[in-house]
């Protein structure tokens, strides 16, 4: 499929891939983020190497062309403004862009053919080591995008010391790597505080949290998912990892945390999440609770042989009468957070949809590419 | 307090004194014969914005307006003297210095009330409509005479009806647009000139794309067989439920009565036409239904710096106990609405008053609170749909300061 734009193709085959990643497995929100991070830096790119470019031809043009009077009859609009009106273009439509007008593609070359034949060979040749910078940008800067997502942890856990105080209690459920590495960050610059794991049936993971924060020597008390209403009380700061952040600020959580974010709530106790930012998903949830979440398999609930005459099909009642239903996620909703910690800094749950217009463009919030004729 | 000063007795009396008896020139004012030519007195009791709304759905007919007149008179200002010729030519402090000024907003005014008619066009783009109409006519020749212009045409605009939050935001939005645009560098005026005609033409198209795109971006918020609760009369709501009612959604409607407008009827008129099953409640039942409702869903006339919306009165009522009982509150609201304004209480904003018809004749001694509008914070609102995307409403205030500033 021939595109005169280089960038286009480029978005166009990260597309392509990019959906069929998304539909293998849709509830796992992390791939449609990378996916769209990775189209936002084509662009970002395209349109860096874009004013570049216009900037060095407009100046190029100028200097050779000072009598040409022709150029005179059509608005020249300087590359400045170009710049602006395609900036605008990267950004989410605002009250700004609405008025304004994205100057036609066909303005662009219009005013790069003003320059004159001289220009000619040298704008071939522009164009093809463009494409070529274009490809070299976008390669360092998924590199730089993979560094971040491995470094995240660091990140976070730089800022501990901010968050945790001496002789705090700290409450956390289940198991998340994100909050191992925040308490153990604070535990070496010398706090001491104790820590209630909640043991996040039915995968107990929490038992395993608890395993290695004894080993890394913090005060370690393990509780049911049950008693966290009955605990809360005692707890300073409720510090839990997440699956997802949305864009609404609500969490996609391991379930039991709507839970202890309610408890959390009553008793005024702070509920931050801790999140790398290539969690943040720029969609809104709607019916997180169905939608976005995975039901296990009840296994890990009940054990087969003792409860197959209830689960069975065939045991000639027709439909079982025993049904077991095993969630994995949980919704948060925005006004149970107190605070986001990401790689980024500590911001609040309303704050989320600038972080959303930073990382991503508003076009690539749907992925479904438009039917093709070559395809 | 009713009053912002101390001494309203004194105020009171005052007021009073300056009553006149009911002019016949305020009568003839308020009933011409055909609607088009209303003068439409925008120093009447009456705001004006309410005037053209009553006008376009022809409901509150002009003897009616006289009726309620009648019945609100006491609180007729000391501007019955003002009455008689065009009300138009009436704009913000009268003195024989502004003869030419006055004829060049004349025709401002005009062509605003023009544009104003149509009922699909909404207050701010006839607003930027009769904008781009005074460019046309302007004879400047250089972009700051034209700027000047423009200024003092939007500023005669706005004062002519203070109360209309989107008109002053979409003279705002016009204005700066023009500097903006004046700021980048054109060999030629009169490309300018043409540009920006042509870019305030394309926004009247904006209007209605505009309201298609929320309709699109609100469809995942309802879900099958949920309930909606509405409010006023607002023209994105009934294209957001048309929207859904096309793709086949199961719903259905519950409409406040909306005194003294009578909004919930003509909007269960509209319902019933697309088959969406609609029941009217009267404004006091909204707390009663309100465990059977899903989503609340209101427009809005002006939505503020706070993220807070201005919208008819009631708005609030329903917010607030929406909000105790934890249910969704949607608001619908084009981005042109978008105001720098901040208020602190109900009282902040300018009083669009309006009569309210009682069906019997009240005693003078009663007052009657007749604003027409009320502010709904943000804390109460969870979302907003609008043409720039689906928005929290602390976004407001960072998309005011990008454009403003």
């Amino acid at each position: 499929m021939p595109y005169t734009n280089q960038a286009a193709a480029l978005i166009h085959s990260v597309k392509a891939v990019g959906e069929r990643l998304i539909a293998a497995n849709p509830v796992e929100l992390a791939v449609g983020n990378v996916v769209r991070r990775v189209l936002h830096i084509v662009r970002e790119e395209d349109l860096s190497l874009t004013t570049a470019a216009m900037a060095g031809l407009n100046l190029s043009a100028e200097s050779d062309d000072e009598d040409d009077t022709d150029r005179d009859n059509h608005p020249a609009l300087s590359a400045a403004a170009i710049a602006a009106a395609s900036r605008s273009t990267l950004r989410p439509p605002s009250l700004q862009t609405l008025l304004e007008d994205v100057p036609d593609s066909a303005a662009v070359p219009h005013t790069s053919s003003s320059g004159g034949d001289s220009e000619g060979k040298s704008k071939s040749a522009d164009k093809s080591s463009r494409s070529r910078k274009l490809k070299h940008d976008v390669i360092e800067a998924v590199n730089e995008l993979i560094q971040d997502i491995s470094t995240c942890h660091e990140l976070i856990a730089e800022q501990a010391v901010e968050h945790i105080h001496q002789n705090e209690v700290i409450l956390t459920l289940g198991s998340s790597r994100t909050v191992l590495e925040f308490l153990c960050a604070a535990k070496e610059k010398k706090r001491s505080f104790r820590v209630f794991v909640a043991e996040g049936a039915p995968r107990y993971q929490g038992h395993l949290l608890a395993k290695e924060l004894v080993t890394r020597g913090l005060q370690t008390t393990l509780i049911t998912d049950s008693a966290v209403f009955a605990m809360i009380s005692r707890v300073n700061m409720v510090i839990v990892g997440a699956h997802a952040v949305m864009a609404n600020g609500g969490v996609i959580a391991p379930v039991g945390l709507n839970m202890v974010a309610l408890a959390a709530q009553k008793h005024a106790v702070p509920f931050v999440v801790l999140a790398g930012s290539h969690k943040l998903c720029p969609l809104y949830p709607h019916h997180p609770e169905v939608l976005l979440n995975e039901l296990r398999s009840p296994s890990e609930l009940l054990d087969f042989g003792e409860f197959s005459d209830c689960l069975d099909f065939g045991s000639g009642i027709g439909a079982p009468l025993l049904h077991v239903v095993n969630p994995t996620f949980d919704y948060v909703p925005p006004k149970l957070v107190s605070l986001f910690i990401t790689d980024t800094g500590g911001h609040n749950p309303s704050y989320m949809y600038r972080l959303i217009a930073d990382y991503y463009s508003a076009d690539d919030l749907v992925l479904e590419r438009r039917t093709t004729s070559g395809n | 307090m009713w009053w912002r000063s101390a001494s309203f007795i004194l105020d009171r009396q005052q007021h009073q004194n300056r009553t006149v008896a009911p002019s016949p020139e305020s009568f003839l004012l308020s009933s011409p014969p055909p609607m088009a030519d209303s003068p439409l007195n925008p120093k009447s009791n009456i705001s004006a914005y309410y005037q053209t709304r009553a006008a376009h759905h022809a409901v509150v007919t002009t003897d009616w307006l006289a009726q309620a007149q009648a019945a609100v008179g006491r609180h007729s200002d000391d501007d019955g003297s003002l009455g008689g010729d065009k009300g138009a030519a009436r704009i913000g402090g009268g003195g024989g210095g502004e003869e030419e000024g006055s004829g060049k907003a004349f025709s401002v005014i005009d062509e605003f009330n023009s544009w104003r008619k149509q009922p699909a066009l909404a207050e701010a783009v006839a607003a930027i409509r009769a904008l781009a109409a005074v460019i046309r006519t302007s004879g400047a020749a250089t972009m700051m005479e034209l700027e000047i212009e423009l200024k003092k045409a939007s500023d005669s605009l706005k004062s002519w009806d203070t109360t209309s939050i989107s008109l002053t935001a979409g003279c705002d939005l016009f204005m700066l647009y023009v500097t903006r645009t004046s700021a980048l560098e054109y060999e030629d005026f009169n490309s300018a000139k043409s540009r920006l005609i042509e870019r305030a033409e394309k926004f009247g198209e904006i209007s209605c794309k505009a309201r298609r795109i929320i309709a699109m971006l609100s469809q995942d918020f309802f879900f099958d067989g949920c309930t909606i609760l509405v409010h006023g009369f607002s023209r994105v709501v009934l294209e957001v439920l048309k929207t859904a009612a096309e793709n086949k959604k199961h719903f259905r409607v519950l409409c406040t009565e909306g005194r003294p407008d009578r909004t919930g009827l003509r909007f269960s008129n509209e319902l019933a036409k697309l088959d969406v099953p609609v029941k009217l409640l009267i404004d006091s039942a909204v707390a009663y239904t309100m465990d059977e409702v899903d989503v609340v869903l209101f427009g809005a006339d002006g939505v503020v710096e706070s993220g807070g919306i201005i919208n008819m009165m009631g708005t609030f009522q329903i917010a607030l106990v929406a909000h105790s009982m934890n249910k969704p509150v949607y608001v619908a609201a084009e981005s042109y609405k978008f105001a720098r304004h901040y208020p602190l209480d109900q009282k902040d904003m300018s009083p669009a008053r309006r009569p309210i018809d009682f069906g019997v004749p009240i005693p003078s001694k009663v007052e009657v609170e007749t604003s027409a509008r009320d502010y709904t914070p943000p804390q109460y609102l969870t979302l907003l749909f609008t043409d720039l995307g689906v928005l929290t409403p602390s976004v407001i205030s960072d998309e005011l300061i990008q454009l403003y500033l």
